[in-house]
C-alpha cells in the first residue's frame, strides 16, 4: 500500500497537535510539522511531500506567501495544498484559491472535515 | 388379344380343344392378377402417402410438444429467477440498511474521536506552560481556535470577591472593558451562581459586551475565582455545539487552576518543590 507524506505548516502548537491527531486517522499518512512558512519551505526543500496543510495567519511568512512559493517550486508545484484560516469570507477563499491552493478549511477546524479533504485530494478511499 | 385362327381340320400337331379353353382361362386369370397387382400397387402408394402425411403430422405435434415443454421450463426458470431476484433485492436492502447504519455509527465514532481529541489537546495545552502569560495565551488559543470565539475576556475576582477584573481579552476595543461588580449583569450572575450561561436568543456571532454569547465560571478546587465571557464568535459560527459545552466545562475546571499553579510557580521563583513536599501524601 502506498505511503503518503503530509506537511503541516502551523504556528500554533495547539493547532498542530490537533491536526496531527486528526491526520493520524488517515492510514499510511506520515506527518511532518513546520512552525511557519519559512520552516515549511525548509522542510519542502529537504523532502518531497504529497500534500501540504497550511495556516494562513502566521508570523515570518504567512500561508498565502507559502502557497505562492510552493507553486513556483518545480518539485512541489502540483502538490495539493489545503489552507486553514480564521477568515470565512469569500474574498479570502478566492485569494487562496487563485494563488494555487486546492482546498480551504475555516476555523474552528473539525477533524472529520480535515480528514475528508486530505483523503479527497490524495484520492484515498 | 388375337384370337387363334380356327380351321376345318385340325392339324395333327394342334392342341386339343380343351387346351385352348384352359389357355383362355389362364389368360383371364392372369388379367385378373394384373388388376389385383395394380390395385395393390395403388393401395401401397396411397398408404405410403398417408404414412408420409402422418409422419409430417407427428413431427409437427412432437415439435409443438417440445416447444410447450421448453416454454414451461423457461417459465419455471423465470419464476425461479424472479424469486432469486426478490431474495437478492431484499438482502441488498438489508445490507444497504446495515451499511447506512454502520456509516452513521462510523461518523458518530469519528465525531466522538474528534471531540475527545479537541478536549485532550485543550487540556494538555493549558497545562503545558508554567508561566501565567503562557497559560493565558493557551487559554486564549483554545477559545479562538477550538471554540471559534472572536471577542472574549477572562475576568478574575478581587480578594474581597466584590469585583471581577478583566485580565486578558481579545477582539474587544481597548477601554471598553472595566471591572464589573459581582452584582452586575449576566457576568456577575454567573459568578454568583457558579453556573455557565449561553445566550440562546440570538446567534452566537451576534453577541455583544452587554449580551455575551456565553459566560463560563472559573473554579479552583470548587472555589469560584472568575469567569470567561465570550462576547461573540466568528461569523461562520452561529451556534455552540456539544463539544463547545465540553470545552467550557474543561476551561472552567482547568484554566484557573493552571493559571494559579503558574502564578505560584513564578512566586516560588520557578523552583520546583523538593521531595519533602511530596513525602506526606499517604500513598
Amino acid at each position: 500500500m502506498a505511503e503518503y507524506s503530509c506537511l503541516i505548516v502551523e504556528d500554533s502548537p495547539m493547532m498542530r497537535q490537533l491536526l496531527v491527531f486528526a491526520l493520524a486517522r488517515v492510514k499510511n499518512l506520515r506527518v511532518t510539522e513546520a512552525d511557519d512558512g519559512v520552516d515549511g519551505l525548509r522542510k519542502l526543500a529537504a523532502a518531497r511531500f504529497d500534500i501540504i496543510v497550511t495556516d494562513i495567519n502566521m508570523p515570518i511568512m504567512d500561508g498565502l506567501k507559502l502557497v505562492k512559493r510552493v507553486r513556483t517550486d518545480p518539485v512541489h508545484k502540483d502538490t495539493p495544498i489545503i489552507v486553514i484560516t480564521t477568515e470565512g469570507s469569500q474574498e479570502d477563499r478566492q485569494r487562496a484559491l487563485q494563488l494555487g491552493a486546492n482546498a480551504y478549511i475555516t476555523k474552528p477546524i473539525q477533524a472529520p472535515q480535515v480528514i475528508a479533504t486530505v483523503k479527497e485530494l490524495l484520492k484515498i478511499e | 388379344m388375337v384370337e387363334p385362327r380356327k380351321s376345318a381340320h385340325p392339324p395333327s400337331d394342334s392342341p386339343p380343344q380343351n387346351l385352348g379353353k384352359e389357355r383362355d382361362e389362364l389368360l383371364k386369370s392372369l388379367s385378373g392378377g394384373q388388376r389385383l397387382t395394380d390395385e395393390v400397387v395403388r393401395e401401397y402408394q396411397r398408404l405410403q402417402h398417408r404414412l408420409m402425411e402422418l409422419e409430417t403430422e407427428n413431427a409437427g405435434l412432437r415439435a409443438k410438444v417440445e416447444t410447450d415443454v421448453a416454454v414451461r421450463a423457461l417459465l419455471e426458470k423465470i419464476e425461479n429467477l424472479e424469486a432469486e431476484k426478490s431474495d437478492l433485492l431484499s438482502r441488498f436492502q438489508e445490507a444497504e440498511a446495515g451499511r447506512f447504519e454502520f456509516g452513521a455509527q462510523a461518523r458518530e465514532v469519528e465525531t466522538e474521536f474528534a471531540n475527545l481529541a479537541n478536549l485532550f489537546v485543550a487540556s494538555t495545552q493549558i497545562h503545558s506552560s508554567l508561566s501565567p502569560r503562557g497559560v493565558t495565551r493557551r487559554i486564549k488559543e483554545v477559545l479562538a481556535q477550538l471554540v471559534g470565539a472572536e471577542s472574549y475576556c477572562m475576568f478574575l475576582a478581587n480578594a474581597e470577591e466584590t469585583e471581577l477584573v478583566p485580565v486578558a481579552s481579545e477582539g474587544v476595543p481597548s477601554g471598553a472593558l472595566r471591572p464589573i461588580s459581582v452584582d452586575e449583569g449576566r457576568i456577575g450572575q454567573v459568578f454568583r451562581t457558579r453556573s455557565a450561561t449561553v445566550n440562546e436568543e440570538s446567534d452566537a456571532c451576534e453577541g455583544s459586551l452587554d449580551e455575551p454569547a456565553a459566560v463560563i465560571p472559573l473554579t479552583v478546587d470548587d472555589k469560584i475565582v472568575g469567569v470567561i465571557a465570550i462576547f461573540s464568535t466568528l461569523s461562520q459560527k452561529k451556534r455552540f455545539s456539544t463539544i463547545d459545552f465540553e470545552l467550557f466545562k474543561l476551561l472552567g475546571q482547568h484554566a484557573a487552576a493552571a493559571l494559579v499553579s503558574a502564578s505560584l510557580f513564578v512566586q516560588a521563583e520557578r523552583r520546583l518543590p523538593g521531595l519533602e513536599a511530596f513525602m506526606d501524601l499517604s500513598v
